[in-house]
């Protein structure tokens, strides 16, 4: 399937780059919580545009309402590229509120943060089916990237013949490994960065230009 | 008679099939959730069962595996406390709800065998004319969120916007202190029967099936604690 995806993903980024004068790209930014995905948005909402998009936290779900930041110009070898970007809540298949109380939460802080990171996947679920164009995978590369929240999400992706560039971020972490991610995902090319450092975003957005431009 | 047609006060029982293509005595097809005891409901409407997932869809095909193992996952996790349920109520009717003389029916009964006896359970709930059940921990600020149980009065169909976020209205008025919680373990079971994407394990603990979520047309904006919840439904989903 792999393949096929490739070959699909191929065709719909050359018919994209034909097309690119229509509106900007809708990119969904996906992945499990904790992964970096609001530091990735707005690392990128600031090198293009000055605004940031939401607040980072080290806390799991801090992102619990996806947020949307509209055509952002990205420049590339002379040329323009828009896209949309939506920072959206981290995919779980379980949310526990006595995972906040060792965040020095109240009970009923937690449980009214349980319940929102709740509703956000849902809601990012739900984008996903409706309205995103591509996708920004962002993987916590500190971490084991086999779960069942990765290979679902990527396997709906997939489906849906959406194009998925997956990053490897937080390699300004020791416990980084770049190769884990490739290895699980050998489908799809992987980018390492640090978006919190800001390590490596020149290919980053080389990649978006060539991905979703 | 979990379920009423808004139109013509038809009861239909828990998991009913009869309701899905319409009321089949008058065609209406609006329908309010009812749960035991609550006779005196003559306000809002509960959205109507949703519908069967596309089941051979491609996306269902290709993560299915996937889907499977974290159903199971999940289904051992909370076997125990998940009454299975087939066809609703075996005893009852759709039509004859009103006549059983117990507030309760066998299959909330089993549902909360594990929890407490039938002398623990309040002897006639009381009801407020709400539809809505009640929060679990009324101490809890969380539980004065707007609530949006009008599904057909969502305006934007499509989505909820990102802007929307910070749009916290003024907490319902019905949220005041109740003390019958074994009714809503039943409650928050029975709501978990009916709509899989998201269980309440207890308030604050949440078990999500992504394939459910990613597969519905309508989409959960607000979760309660005992298993309430509001959607929004499609513009194609109406009339």
């Amino acid at each position: 399937m792999g393949l096929l995806t490739d070959l699909k993903d191929s065709i719909s980024r050359a018919a994209s780059t034909l097309f690119s004068e229509e509106n900007p790209k809708r990119i969904g930014i996906y992945g499990p919580p904790n992964a970096g995905k609001t530091t990735l948005a707005n690392r990128i909402a600031r090198d293009w545009t000055g605004d940031a998009v939401g607040p980072e936290s080290h806390i799991p779900h801090e992102t619990r309402r996806a947020r949307r930041k509209e055509d952002i110009e990205i420049e590339r070898n002379g040329a323009t590229v828009n896209i949309d970007i939506v920072d959206t809540p981290g995919v779980t298949t379980k949310v526990d509120y006595e995972e906040f109380l060792d965040h020095d939460m109240e009970k009923d802080d937690a449980v009214r943060r349980s319940r929102e990171a709740t509703e956000g996947v849902a809601e990012a679920m739900h984008w996903l089916r409706e309205d995103v164009d591509g996708v920004i995978y962002v993987l916590d590369s500190s971490t084991d990237p086999f779960t069942q929240v990765n290979t679902m999400l990527i396997g709906i992706i997939e489906s849906q013949d959406l194009p998925v560039l997956i990053l490897a971020n937080k390699t300004d972490l020791e416990e980084s490994s770049v190769q884990r991610i490739r290895n699980a995902f050998p489908q799809h090319e992987t980018i390492p960065l640090s978006a919190l450092e800001g390590d490596n975003m020149d290919e980053v957005y080389d990649k978006i230009a060539e991905y979703f431009g | 008679m979990p379920h009423q047609c808004t139109n013509c006060d038809r009861t239909f029982s828990d998991g009913s099939k009869e309701m899905l293509s319409g009321c089949p005595d008058c065609g209406g097809n609006k329908f309010q959730f009812k749960p035991a005891g609550a006779d005196s409901v003559d306000t809002a409407a509960e959205p109507p069962d949703p519908p069967e997932p596309s089941g051979g869809s491609s996306v269902a095909q290709t993560v299915g595996k996937t889907a499977a193992t974290v159903k199971d996952l999940m289904g051992s996790a909370t076997a125990e406390e998940s009454p299975t349920r087939s066809d609703g109520p075996d005893t009852t009717g759709p039509d004859r709800g009103d006549s059983r003389p117990s507030p309760e029916d066998t299959a909330q009964a089993s549902a909360r065998t594990d929890v407490v006896s039938v002398d623990e359970l309040p002897a006639e709930p009381s009801d407020d004319g709400e539809h809505h059940f009640q929060p679990v921990q009324t101490d809890d600020p969380a539980s004065a969120r707007p609530t949006q149980t009008e599904p057909s009065e969502s305006a934007p169909a499509d989505r909820v916007s990102a802007d929307a976020a910070e749009d916290d209205a003024e907490p319902t008025a019905d949220q005041k202190p109740r003390a019958d919680r074994p009714g809503l373990e039943e409650l928050r079971e029975e709501l978990n029967d009916q709509f899989e994407s998201i269980k309440v394990l207890e308030p604050g603990q949440y078990e999500l099936n992504l394939m459910e979520l990613y597969d519905r047309e309508e989409y959960i904006v607000a979760l309660q604690e005992d298993g309430r919840y509001s959607i929004q439904v499609p513009e194609n989903f109406r009339d």
